[in-house]
């Protein structure tokens, strides 16, 4: 890299614009009126051709839905300057290279526009996630209120099928893949030893995708004739013939899908090139080894749930025959391409999390990590297998037979790779010094639950056992436990193991594990009751069911609502904490990987002195042991070991 | 490791496999089983429960020690022992849950072959699923709205869609397969036990999946014979068969045929509705409805009806339906 000489105006905080400059300068005044104009050509030119080309009707609200849902969120972008830096640079006007006027926050305001800060985006990312997560809870306990009793109480079957398409698709989308993200983008270069990611205005961008896939996928709610009803699944042929609704959620799922694989892509090209001196693969934290391998899983099975979306949509919209068995098309393929996406995306929606256990388990147990090693090529391991078990979402499709023993046994072996994880973390613990901190509860939290989980899942591989409990509400049961029992607690421990690094606070513990036992005890009663009712025969996504499960149908819809109440406990507890709690200090868990090594929050750049990583980041109990040091004059370079 | 921690261990891991034990065998987690693949199936159940209570109990006993045991006090800075890992613990296991999932694979993989013999002389019965109704074809052509099926005899079903996927499935048999438009799906049950069991569909077909339910009755072969005999399709008027058919009853609410589907419009208002409609004679407007229901919606109804009766029915069928409606309304 060349050395680029840093001005003092590089670095200061842009020059508020006056006047007339305000409209034409990247923010939301610009979005008021560049938004409309690109709506206007989304509506105008199809409506235009259509009127030339005599093409009945003019007006076909499938098309235009799906143009605007590209041309509006470009103007969006387009107005809030996410582009900007590429429009200056295409157009041959003078750029800047290293301009850092959009980058860091100085006031709360700049949460708010295009910034190019990791720690600012890992903060935007994680606060609309949270957003997102209680939009998504509110939907499953509306429904649930519908589940309370058999029959139809408070919605039509077709709004009753919208909630619960939104609320998977929220929390898959918008929530448990992008959380991750955020708390990736915050922590991953400080833990490298870097000043950023590798692209910033990529990782700006990326952000603010995400808003755009959840306004979308919220407001197709409302689309005319009805909102998206196919489930997250959005099985072909059904969704290819649902109300309007159904376009939004095929776009939406394009937003988002882009965001993270932009995001993915930016990971990994930091975490290859810009490791701090002497930081090997062998000596990265297990949370940047989670992330590494998550995003290869990202860019290469997200292209595939894109193509399933867009193919749906062309059936649609094209009157392509990708799906439709009238006009030559395979019903099946959907579900191929679909769950060659979704089933990597389980550990998409996993792996992070894991990392996150193991930094938070190795520090509050003052242990190293037990098989550091093995952990992360179990890792790899799971990334690997991960593409071949995609058909047992599809045993009872219809699939060529002989595929499922195959996929039943591959999918039998992943738990190999996560068992060597669990009991790997079980021997970390053992002999430790274990705090019992808010992050500590949810790992444990989330390691009784995810066995469980996981558990299930082995049921689920045996073909005949899955044969019975597929599509019923032991599928429900076992996806919460592995999603909320699995990733959800991994995201809590995160977001409080890291709050006082993010914040420079102190959350309050006890609110904090009031929150873990409120949440912990009301999954437990929402969720395993699922097992029973779902083995018993009531299969999943019906707003109506027998009358013999109406009282376990009862017990669990109050239990869900005291989980979703639980949430108002951890929300207040971080507002509260972000404004007022204690001054939290640089290190307050006392660790050794590099993010507590700077103050808190760290400074706009991460490193006033590039540090030198002298050794492993778990060496709790090890004499004099140091993973990194800072004040080295000339560090040496990265892959000597 | 202390001998005494590994009695506790022991100790805690016992209980743990109690407490799962009981949680396993007090509760009736399974449908009770008419059939005999589902006998195959819940002993692949039991056999996985097995394996999966011994993991349970170890990991629980392991977490709920460490907890016990490992708890720093509040003045406690110290590290615990520097231990990296434990090459022989590490095979270990590795290779224990690698034996443990290789012998559930081998059982599932036997079971389900089992599972999917259907003898020399089975039944043969054709299974169509549609919006939001099943029907089932017997050998001798005849069509039913629900399922009648031999006890102890092998039962082939043929299963195919109309419109979207769907799924048969019956607890009590344990077998489910999905009904895919343009493919012919095979199933296998052996039903065992006599008594009427529910048809449920387990995959979202849209409005009115949660009704899209019918029934199977398993009864004594001679008894099977005798149903086999009758004359008539289904009690009652020929319209009424028509009516059952073609699932009408899985949307809509028919007091003359006992139907109480709530998705699409109440038919026993249809007097009413015909008059405020304005679209000809009562019978003209029914008729219309069937074949071209996006004609006119019933307001506060959305566009949900099949648009493909209009081929599916007959015209004497047609004609029939809609004179029964007309009459019964």
């Amino acid at each position: 890299m060349t050395d680029v000489v840093h001005t003092h105006a590089d670095h200061a905080a842009p020059v508020a614009p006056t006047g007339w400059h305000r409209l034409t300068y990247p923010g939301w005044l610009r979005v008021l009126w560049v938004t409309p104009i690109f709506f206007g050509i989304g509506l105008g030119l199809p409506l235009l051709i259509r009127h030339l080309a005599h093409w009945d009707p003019v007006w076909k609200g499938s098309v235009l839905v799906t143009i605007e849902l590209v041309t509006t969120p470009l103007g969006f972008l387009a107005g809030i300057g996410g582009f900007d830096y590429w429009a200056y640079y295409a157009s041959g006007r003078p750029t800047r290279p290293e301009d850092h006027s959009g980058h860091g926050a100085r006031s709360w305001r700049d949460y708010f526009r295009v910034n190019t800060d990791h720690k600012v985006i890992g903060v935007q990312y994680v606060v609309t996630t949270i957003i997102f997560f209680c939009v998504g809870g509110l939907f499953a306990m509306l429904f649930r209120a519908e589940l309370a009793q058999p029959g139809d109480q408070f919605f039509n079957p077709q709004t009753f099928n919208v909630l619960v398409s939104d609320h998977a698709a929220l929390m898959i989308f918008l929530f448990v893949i992008p959380a991750f993200a955020g708390l990736g983008n915050y922590v991953i270069p400080l833990m490298l030893g870097a000043a950023d990611m590798a692209f910033p205005r990529l990782n700006a961008l990326s952000f603010w995708l995400l808003p755009i896939a959840g306004v979308i996928m919220v407001a197709g709610m409302a689309a005319p004739g009805g909102g998206p009803s196919a489930g997250w699944t959005c099985y072909a042929p059904l969704c290819s013939h649902q109300p309007l609704g159904q376009v939004f959620f095929n776009m939406g799922v394009q937003w988002a899908g882009a965001s993270s694989i932009m995001t993915a892509l930016n990971f990994l090209v930091t975490i290859i090139t810009m490791r701090a001196p002497g930081m090997t693969f062998w000596r990265m934290p297990l949370l940047v080894w989670a992330n590494f391998t998550t995003s290869l899983l990202v860019v290469i099975a997200t292209p595939f749930i894109a193509g399933s979306q867009f193919f749906v949509m062309f059936d649609r919209v094209l009157h392509t025959n990708f799906f439709e068995q009238g006009g030559g098309g395979y019903v099946l393929g959907y579900q191929h391409i679909f769950w060659f996406y979704s089933h990597p995306a389980v550990y998409i929606m996993m792996l992070p999390g894991f990392g996150i256990i193991s930094e938070v388990i190795a520090v509050m147990s003052r242990k190293p990590v037990f098989g550091y090693r093995l952990m992360a090529l179990s890792l790899m391991a799971i990334l690997v297998l991960g593409f071949s078990v995609w058909a047992h979402h599809m045993f009872v499709a219809g699939m060529a037979g002989w595929l499922r023993v195959p996929m039943m046994v591959t999918s039998m072996v992943i738990a190999v790779p996560t068992g060597i994880k669990i009991f790997s973390w079980l021997a970390t613990m053992w002999e430790g010094r274990i705090r019992f901190t808010t992050p500590m509860l949810f790992a444990l939290g989330f390691l009784s639950m995810f066995v469980i989980g996981g558990l299930s899942g082995i049921y689920l591989a045996s073909v005949p056992i899955d044969i019975h409990a597929s599509d019923t509400y032991f599928i429900v049961a076992h996806i919460h436990y592995v999603l909320f029992g699995g990733s959800v607690f991994t995201i809590f421990a995160g977001i409080y193991y890291w709050f006082p690094k993010m914040t420079g606070r102190m959350y309050s513990e006890r609110l904090g594990k009031l929150h873990f036992w409120l949440t912990f005890t009301g999954f437990n009663l929402t969720f395993f009751p699922m097992h029973y009712i779902g083995l018993q025969g009531m299969p999943r996504r019906v707003a109506d069911y027998a009358d013999r499960f109406a009282d376990i149908n009862l017990f669990i819809s109050i239990a869900s609502f005291g989980l979703g109440a639980s949430t108002l406990v951890f929300l207040y507890n971080m507002v509260n904490s972000w404004a007022h709690g204690p001054a939290a200090g640089g290190n307050p868990w006392r660790a050794l990987t590099l993010e507590w090594q700077v103050s808190s929050p760290p400074p706009i750049f991460n490193f006033d002195e590039i540090p030198q990583v002298v050794g492993h980041p778990y060496e709790y109990g090890v004499p004099g042991a140091r993973h990194a040091i800072f004040g080295v004059p000339h560090p040496e370079p990265v892959g000597t070991d | 490791m202390r001998k005494g921690s590994i009695i506790q261990l022991t100790a805690l891991s016992l209980v743990a496999a109690a407490i799962c034990t009981t949680v396993a065998l007090a509760i009736p987690w399974l449908p009770v089983s008419a059939g005999r693949e589902a006998d195959r199936i819940h002993f692949v159940y039991w056999f996985t429960t097995i394996i999966c209570i011994s993991v349970f109990s170890v990991v629980a006993a392991v977490l709920v020690f460490s907890v016990w045991k490992f708890r720093a006090g509040p003045d406690d800075d110290s590290d615990g022992p520097p231990t990296h890992g434990h090459t022989q613990l590490e095979i270990v296991w590795t290779a224990i849950p690698a034996v443990l999932v290789t012998a559930i694979s081998i059982v599932s993989a036997v079971v389900l072959a089992q599972n999917g013999h259907a003898g020399s002389n089975p039944l043969l019965v054709k299974v169509k699923a549609q919006q939001f109704a099943w029907s089932f074809t017997y050998p001798n052509g005849k069509t039913y709205g629900y399922l009648t099926l031999p006890k102890d005899r092998h039962v082939k079903l043929d299963i195919t869609s109309n419109d979207v996927i769907h799924s048969f499935w019956v607890p009590q048999l344990s077998q489910k397969q999905d009904a895919v438009p343009g493919q012919h799906n095979m199933l296998v049950v052996t039903p065992t036990k006599p008594g009427t069991y529910p048809v449920i569909c387990t995959e979202l077909c849209g409005l009115g999946h949660a009704l899209m339910r019918s029934h199977v009755d398993v009864v004594e072969p001679a008894a099977y014979q005798a149903w086999l005999a009758k004359g008539s399709q289904a009690p009652g008027s020929p319209g009424l068969a028509v009516f059952q058919e073609n699932g009408c009853g899985g949307c809509h609410t028919f007091k003359p045929a006992a139907a109480t589907g709530t998705v699409g419009p109440d038919l026993d208002n249809l007097r009413e509705e015909a008059q405020k409609a304005n679209r000809g004679t009562e019978a003209a407007f029914v008729k219309e409805s069937i074949v071209k229901p996006e004609a006119y919606l019933q307001p506060g109804y959305p566009d949900a009806m099949p648009h493909t009766f209009a081929s599916q029915i007959p015209p004497d069928k047609l004609a029939q339906l809609v004179q029964y409606l007309v009459k019964g309304s």
